[in-house]
């Protein structure tokens, strides 16, 4: 009788440690704890993706060419091509820069801006915010799209001069004097600036957008100036109008003068045009002169559209000429992709 | 009944040996082989034979069948009671050597299949190494001061694997590690086979060689794999020479003690060796001259430790990287289910094991095999000595909240704890090889957990090859730079510059343009604020030290810019690195 009591205690010993053999696999079998959340995981895999595996591009040479730029802004870009090819022919130089539109929540179009770039132009996007109040922005209401934007960017991975608000010293947009506090503006731009950073978009250049001081003499620009640290270049927005200033000392003077008060960074003429009549030949020539005077002007951005007037440079034989006379000056225009 | 057939000494210290639990037959110990086949027919009659018990079922397939004599006077020779024999034969040797070499190439293999850059460790010892060499042979200066920081002697590792490193390169000094680690299964495979048999020792084997550690350690150019194969011939000198005269035994002391200095942690293993002396020496030479052995190893390693600690000045180094290491955060649940990912299943085989020899520590299905059974309270201590140092490693890290190389020092444990798992596997699998589906199992396990665990491990750092490229464009003899993980970097790019170039993001001695003298914090804010640093690189997923408030200042700084990003995706997930150059600058 007690051979059985013997046999049986073994078994029951070797089950349990057989049991707990049978735990351990189970927790040897477990997968390791995730170190992100599986949603994460996928947007990061995701981004990753896309990412290029090309090198980073670095952007610095493009802050401060030896050359100027020779912009423009035509219509359909940065999609049409057709324009640009009519623009370059008149003009008789390839302009080295393109500048276009988008509003606020249209996603970035990595494709057409590396076309554009591809093409041998700096893509520079103004970015308008009719959809949001800068407070709004500042606030993060938007941040999921800012972010998705910046990862847009960051993966397209080649230069882009980006301009958001632009003259937000003026009182005609939304985002401007009259219905924007200057400290949201600079708050919302600072807080799209630290979002870029976060994601990685390097590629950037911050282009501080106001318009010359001379229609709205009251409203100083300081109050909507981010900081040196979240500026490249500053592009002043001015016309040659027939009513306004003639000169480039004139028209932007004044309002180099009062920004160079507050920041150092170099000046684009961001946005600009002569109105057609007989002033145009020598405004245009008056144009390139003044950026050419300065060093810190780093080049023009041409508006050739017909849009409240017009500011083509075809809009007459004498203007053409005279664009075509002061563009062909070796200053102006040199390859972005090799600067 | 029992009958010894060694010639133990007339003071036999073993424990009383225990009958077996329930032979099912009666034995009577057969007589010499040559009497089987060397004597007359009628006398071999008298020969010893089995007398079965009608109830048991064991007994009658064990029983020694004779057959009488027939009518015509006839009789057959009596045939032996197995086809084979228990005791030590060259064609066993030669075929454990061999399955054992297939375990070998098996771990070759399981390590071989890891593929990463360096990890910093690994970068850092290599350029430290090229440094120290430097030192050596041309005495240029050293000025990265690794003997206060290093887990390990500056001039034994570093200098050898950037010895191999010179030659070979990275792949050169991983090949030495995986020497290093073959060599540890081979003299667990022999310590194995010494304290058990050779089949215990070819699962003990085989659970090691396919272990995430294992493999992991193969592959990794760091004191590790040295460290344990140290740790292994000095284990091995001790089992080996546990018969022969003490002196021999000492000559595991410098080994030990070199083990130790090639990585400070591995004095924790010491005590291990030291018991495990005792317990294989009193085996064969009784309790005084077992702990007086002991004595001997133990006084001999601690004498040559103090003397190269004297020699050497590095206790300032060891308080900071092994005896007083820095506490982490990491929580103990965390850790214990990293232990138990790692290295539970082979441990809880070993305990497995442990209980199954400490109720019988017979170790051949040979009927009426002995052998020169221990007692059960040596099989204990046994089991406790070597499953209880699987424990050591864990308990030191579960004490300090950290998980920093934990499933290294896993594998050190599992040294240990091998031959009992060995043991485990072997009576899972019962005799005859009556269940190998048990081995299987554990096999298919555990070589699935080690693959997986061992190549997710080898991932959690990034592929550094797009950084370098990235980086090589800005790195010149001249720059200055900042990085988070710069050992990389410097090691990758060492003919473009120097480590003394580079600075990590844990200390700095700034001297600020006005002349204040600056660490810490303040000392990389004023840094980054003076654009003192040509190129700064950040690790998004994996900050260090200051990285953080180094960040903070380049955000709002006017003086440096954002110039790109690299992404890298690990096992645990994907981020980037973030290059960080002065303004206006460019490549």
């Amino acid at each position: 009788m007690t051979t059985p009591r013997r046999s049986r205690r073994p078994r029951r010993l070797l089950l349990a440690l057989v049991g707990c053999l049978l735990a351990a696999t189970v927790g040897a079998c477990a997968p390791p704890a995730p170190q992100v959340s599986p949603a994460a995981a996928a947007q990061e895999d995701k981004q990753t993706q896309t990412q290029s595996t090309e090198p980073p591009y670095d952007i610095r040479p493009l802050l401060n060419p030896d050359h100027k730029y020779l912009g423009v802004a035509v219509n359909g870009s940065p999609r049409a091509t057709a324009p640009l090819t009519a623009f370059t022919e008149k003009a008789g130089k390839r302009p080295n820069l393109r500048e276009y539109y988008a509003k606020w929540g249209d996603p970035f179009q990595s494709e057409v801006n590396r076309a554009v770039w591809d093409h041998g132009q700096l893509p520079f996007l103004v970015w308008e915010p009719f959809s949001r109040t800068a407070a709004q922005i500042a606030a993060g209401q938007d941040d999921t799209y800012i972010r998705e934007f910046a990862d847009a960017v960051r993966d397209y991975n080649r230069p882009l001069a980006l301009s958001f608000g632009h003259e937000m010293n003026g009182g005609w947009y939304p985002w401007g004097s009259r219905k924007t506090k200057a400290a949201d503006f600079a708050r919302a731009w600072r807080h799209i600036h630290d979002l870029f950073t976060d994601e990685g978009a390097a590629d950037v250049i911050w282009v501080w957008s106001p318009n010359v001081i001379n229609p709205v003499p009251d409203v100083r620009l300081e109050p909507y100036y981010p900081g040196d640290a979240y500026v490249d270049w500053i592009g002043v927005v001015g016309y040659y109008t027939l009513s306004g200033p003639t000169s480039f000392r004139t028209l932007f003077g004044p309002t180099l003068t009062e920004i160079r008060r507050f920041s150092r960074k170099p000046f684009i003429v961001a946005e600009t045009g002569v109105e057609a009549g007989e002033r145009k030949p020598g405004e245009i020539a008056d144009l390139f002169a003044g950026v050419r005077a300065r060093d810190d002007v780093l080049g023009l951005i041409w508006f050739n559209l017909k849009k409240e007037a017009d500011w083509r440079i075809d809009s007459g034989p004498l203007s053409l000429a005279a664009f075509r006379k002061a563009a062909a000056d070796d200053s102006f225009g040199f390859d972005v992709r090799k600067p | 009944m029992e009958q010894h057939t060694t010639t133990t000494p007339p003071e036999p210290p073993v424990d009383v040996p225990e009958p077996d639990p329930d032979p099912g037959y009666e034995f009577h110990p057969p007589a010499r082989e040559e009497s089987w086949f060397g004597k007359a027919p009628d006398v071999t009659m008298q020969l010893p034979v089995a007398h079965p018990k009608a109830r048991s079922r064991v007994a009658e397939t064990m029983q020694l069948r004779v057959l009488r004599a027939t009518s015509s006077g006839y009789t057959l020779r009596p045939v032996p009671d197995s086809g084979w024999s228990a005791a030590a034969s060259s064609r066993r040797m030669w075929v454990s050597r061999l399955v054992l070499l297939g375990l070998l190439l098996v771990q070759t293999a399981l390590s071989l299949r890891l593929q990463n850059t360096a990890f910093e460790d690994e970068a850092l010892y290599l350029f430290a190494g090229h440094a120290e060499l430097g030192h050596l042979l041309h005495g240029t200066k050293l000025y990265g001061g690794f003997d206060s920081y290093f887990s390990g002697a500056p001039v034994l590792y570093p200098v050898l694997a950037a010895a191999v490193d010179s030659v070979f390169g990275l792949a050169g000094a991983r090949a030495l590690s995986l020497a290093c680690m073959l060599g540890c299964t081979s003299l667990l495979y022999a310590m194995t086979r010494r304290l058990f048999n050779e089949r215990a020792g070819l699962c003990a084997a085989g659970v090691f060689a396919i272990a995430q550690s294992t493999a992991f350690m193969g592959n990794f150019a760091t004191y590790d794999a040295l460290a344990l194969f140290l740790l292994a011939l000095a284990a091995w000198i001790v089992v080996r020479t546990a018969g022969s005269h003490p002196l021999l035994t000492l000559l595991a002391a410098p080994v030990a003690a070199l083990a130790v200095a090639v990585k400070y942690a591995s004095a924790l293993y010491v005590p291990t060796l030291v018991l495990l002396g005792v317990l294989t020496a009193y085996q064969r030479r009784g309790l005084p001259r077992a702990l007086a052995r002991g004595v001997l190893l133990a006084v001999a390693t601690a004498a040559l430790l103090v003397a190269g600690l004297y020699a050497s000045g590095y206790l300032s180094a060891i308080q900071s990287t092994t005896t007083a290491r820095a506490v982490g955060t990491t929580p103990a649940s965390q850790i214990l289910r990293d232990c138990a990912r790692w290295g539970g299943l082979a441990v809880a085989v070993a305990c497995l094991g442990t209980v199954s020899y400490v109720r019988s520590g017979r170790m051949s299905e040979m009927p009426g095999w002995r052998g020169a059974l221990p007692g059960a309270r040596w099989r204990a201590a046994l089991g406790l000595v070597l499953v209880g140092t699987a424990l050591l490693a864990p308990a030191y890290q579960l004490h300090l909240h950290t998980e920093v190389s934990l499933h290294k020092h896993i594998g050190y444990g599992l040294f240990f704890a091998a031959p009992l798992a060995g043991v485990g596997v072997t009576r899972l699998m019962g005799p005859h090889f009556k269940y190998p589906q048990w081995a299987i199992f554990l096999g298919v396990l555990l070589l699935s957990n080690g693959m997986s665990q061992a190549y997710a491990n080898y991932h959690a750092w990034p592929d550094s090859s797009s950084l370098v490229s990235a980086l090589r464009p800005y790195i010149d003899a001249h720059g200055r730079y900042l990085a988070d993980t710069y050992e990389v970097p410097v090691y990758e790019l060492g003919r473009d510059t120097s480590y003394r170039q580079w600075n990590s993001t844990y200390t700095i001695d700034y001297t600020t343009r006005s002349g204040h003298h600056l660490t810490g914090a303040a000392g990389f804010r004023a840094a980054v604020a003076e654009r003192h640093f040509t190129l700064i690189v950040l690790d998004r997923g994996n900050p260090t030290g200051q990285s953080t408030t180094v960040r903070d200042g380049l955000v709002h700084s006017t003086g440096y810019r954002l110039i790109g990003t690299v992404p890298y995706a690990t096992a645990w997930g994907t981020s980037r690195f973030e290059l960080w150059a002065p303004q206006g600058g460019g490549s």
